[in-house]
Formats: structure tokens, C-alpha cells, sequence
């Protein structure tokens, strides 16, 4: 589809560990509508790593998109380890001056927001500090009591004491703010990915970042993978369903996926009638059809058939 | 199985190929006597060692093809590929799937990537 060939520079994947990352937000927004890939987020809170509803970047393409990326001179590889170069003393002088003036800047922000934020009333702030006053009282009151009933016997065991009364702390002020968690590396001075770019699979296999397609099952994914993505269709993981994509015929926030696929390396892998009855079955209760997807590797092409129940028998 | 009444329309097919006989056997019966098809064909398919069944559902004019294999069996898809070739390309195919307990599932195969019906 030369339709699809790059108008613009192509798309910067960080590939650390043999994985590719996509940290830029415009990047990401390109690969969902310009080149019609899904990926994963994989980005959580630090403080809330367990939540996977709501993730963000970076975002972590399959090695099947990365490839078709790749090979369509959209997008080139970076070897992001290597890219962030050893940074001189005033590099790093002007990145921590640069940190302290943000810190100071949100501080202010903190502040301002705090001043702004609609006061309580006078009415609640009165009503308050006397629900705080009674608490007190009655704390107090009670600490009395059971000092008076146990102090003989308990003077020494200090440990077992409640801490003094403390000045209540200041009524917190409930107020939103942001915290930036710093993501992305290409601000950074030191960082440059000139010299470790590779524009090809091979050239990122040569150099030991990349490895994906590796064998014969895994050329069959890409050349699958690449084979739906060419008919228009939008490709998720395909595990909720048995197979290896979800396929949408078009964006999935648009649209149900219409099937899920399954991958055979070759004409001659074995299927067996039962996997054709589960995942026929299981398409069909879910209205879905299965495609089977066969790749032949010697002439790189890949045909389907779609699996359906018969309605009868 | 000789003295079965089905037997004669698939005299010249079962003893040919012993492996499927049970299949094609079984799918047979299904189809004219269950499903209760019309003009039951069977087709001698060598390439695939077996014979496939076509007819038309009952009151509709639309002929079928019906190819059997056996749970038991691996395929892959170039035997299917081979097979819609062998039944000179219809759109879609009925796969039959038998076990050793008589039941039978359809499953439908069509060529090509096509929408599930609504």
C-alpha cells in the first residue's frame, strides 16, 4: 500500500531490552491514526503499580507492529541505553538548576492553589474546631480516668502509654495538584540517538537490540499480521479470545472486533478438528468469526478461511 | 455395515479409502436421514482420500458441500485449501466432524476473511 509509505520523519521506537517503547505522546496519536496500530500502555503510578484500568505511557509495541513499522520506513529502531550518552558536569549542573527551578515553580503553584481554593465557611470552620474541642475533652477525660485506675501499677510501663497530646496538626488543605513524573529521556542534553538508530530489522538484529522475527512461527505472525493490517483491519492481542490477534475492521474504540484469528505457520502445520470446533464455537457465541490465517513462507503470502458453526447438526 | 441401506450409494467410495469410511459413513446418514437434505451427491475426492457429500438443505435450491473427517484426524490448511480446490472453489464449505460415539458438529469454512452474520 504505498499510500501508507511515510510523508514525515519516521517514528523514533526505543527499543531497550528488545522491547519497543513509544514515550512521545504526537508519536503515539500517529501510530493509532496514520498508521493504524494499536500497541499496549504499560505506564502506571509509581505509588499505585498494581491498578491496569487506566495506563499510560509509555506505550509497548508488539514485535509484529514494530516490524511492519520498521519495513514500511515508518519508524526506525533506537538502541535507548546507548543513546544516553555520558553527561558532562555542566550538563548535569543545568538539569539539576533546571529541576530546582521547577521544584520551586510547582511549590508556588502549590501555594497559589491553596490560597485560591474556596475557603471553608466561617460557619463550618466554627463547627469544627468545636467537634475537634469536644474529642479533645473527652480524650482527655478518659486518659484521666484510666491514669487515676492504673497508676500504681502501671507508672513504669512508659512504652504501653499513649504519646502525649500533640497539638492537633493544621486542618490539611484539600487541594489538587500534579506530580510529574519524569518519562521520557529526549530532554535530556546527553541524550542522542543519532549514532544508534537503525533503519532496518536487520541492521537492529546486526546490533544485537532486536531479534523478532526469529523463526519460522514468528515470520508467519508478521507476515499475518501485516497481511490484515494491508486489508484495513486493526489488530489486538488475542488472548481473551483463544487466539493470537483480535481483529477490528476498524478502530477499536469504534468499532467490535469482528474476529479473532489464529496463526499456522505453514500449509502443512497441523490443525486438528477439535481446535476448529472450539474456536468455531467460541466465535460463534461471541459473534465473531475465527480466521485461520495460513501463512506460506516461500511465497511470503498469507490466505484465510473463516470459521463459522454450521447452524445445523 | 454392508446390510445397512445407505450402503449401496457409497459402495464404490467406502472400501477405496477404510481410513474415512466411518466419516463419510456417518455424515452420510446425517445429511439424508437427520438433516434431511435433497439430492444427495457423493463426490469421490482422491486428492484428499475421501468422498465428499453435497446436497440442498431442505426447501432451499442452493447446492452444499459437505466434506468429513474424523475428531481424531490432524489436518492443516493446505488440506482444506486442497479441498476447496478439489470441489472447484465454492464459497464456503461444511466441515463434519465425527466421533466414535456417532455424534456430528458442522462447522462452516469460507474463503477468504468474511464477516460473521449479524
Amino acid at each position: 500500500m504505498s499510500s501508507t509509505r511515510p510523508s514525515g520523519p519516521p517514528l523514533h521506537l526505543r527499543v531497550a531490552n528488545k522491547k519497543a517503547y513509544v514515550w512521545d505522546v504526537e508519536d503515539i496519536a500517529a501510530i493509532r491514526a496514520k498508521h493504524r496500530l494499536c500497541g499496549v500502555f504499560t505506564g502506571t503510578l509509581p505509588h499505585l503499580s498494581q491498578q491496569n484500568l487506566f495506563l499510560g505511557v509509555p506505550m509497548v509495541l508488539l514485535p509484529e507492529e514494530v516490524v511492519l513499522l520498521v519495513e514500511n520506513e515508518s519508524a526506525v529502531l533506537i538502541d535507548d541505553p546507548k543513546a544516553h550518552l555520558e553527561p558532562s558536569v555542566a550538563e548535569l549542573q543545568r538539569w539539576s538548576a533546571q529541576e530546582n527551578e521547577l521544584a520551586q515553580l510547582r511549590l508556588a503553584q502549590l501555594a497559589a492553589a491553596a490560597k485560591d481554593s474556596p475557603a471553608m465557611s466561617d460557619e463550618a470552620v466554627r463547627k469544627r474546631k468545636e467537634r475537634e474541642l469536644k474529642r479533645k475533652a473527652a480524650a482527655e477525660a478518659k486518659a484521666a480516668a484510666e491514669a487515676a485506675s492504673s497508676e500504681s501499677a502501671e507508672t513504669h510501663s512508659s512504652i504501653f502509654k499513649p504519646p502525649e497530646e500533640v497539638a492537633a496538626p493544621p486542618a490539611p488543605v484539600d487541594v489538587q495538584y500534579t506530580v510529574v513524573i519524569p518519562a521520557s529521556s529526549t530532554p535530556f542534553e546527553w541524550y542522542n540517538d543519532s549514532a544508534c538508530a537503525y533503519t532496518t530489522i536487520q541492521s537492529a538484529k546486526d546490533a544485537g537490540i532486536w531479534e523478532y522475527p526469529s523463526d519460522l512461527h514468528e515470520r508467519a505472525k508478521c507476515g499475518v499480521f501485516r497481511g490484515l493490517w494491508e486489508q484495513g483491519m486493526f489488530m489486538g492481542g488475542g488472548i481473551k479470545f483463544g487466539g493470537d490477534y483480535l481483529v477490528y475492521p476498524g478502530d477499536p474504540l469504534r468499532y467490535h472486533a469482528h474476529f479473532s484469528a489464529s496463526v499456522l505457520d505453514s500449509p502443512t502445520s497441523a490443525l486438528t478438528p477439535m481446535e476448529i470446533v472450539a474456536h468455531g464455537r467460541l466465535g460463534t457465541v461471541t459473534k465473531k468469526s475465527h480466521l485461520l490465517c495460513g501463512w506460506d513462507d516461500e511465497k511470503k503470502d498469507v490466505s484465510y478461511l473463516s470459521i463459522e458453526w454450521a447452524g445445523f447438526g | 455395515m454392508q446390510a445397512h441401506p445407505s450402503y449401496p450409494a457409497l459402495a464404490h467410495i467406502l472400501p477405496k479409502y477404510p481410513r474415512a469410511a466411518g466419516s463419510v459413513f456417518q455424515a452420510y446418514n446425517d445429511i439424508l436421514h437427520v438433516q434431511n437434505w435433497t439430492d444427495v451427491q457423493v463426490v469421490d475426492l482422491e486428492g484428499v482420500s475421501r468422498a465428499a457429500i453435497t446436497g440442498k438443505k431442505p426447501k432451499t435450491d442452493v447446492t452444499l458441500h459437505v466434506i468429513p473427517c474424523s475428531l481424531s484426524e490432524t489436518l492443516s490448511f493446505g488440506w482444506l485449501t486442497t479441498t476447496f480446490t478439489l470441489l472447484s472453489d465454492p464459497p464456503e464449505i461444511f466441515l463434519a466432524i465425527t466421533s466414535d460415539d456417532a455424534s456430528i458438529v458442522y462447522y462452516k469454512l469460507s474463503r477468504g476473511i468474511v464477516k460473521p452474520q449479524v
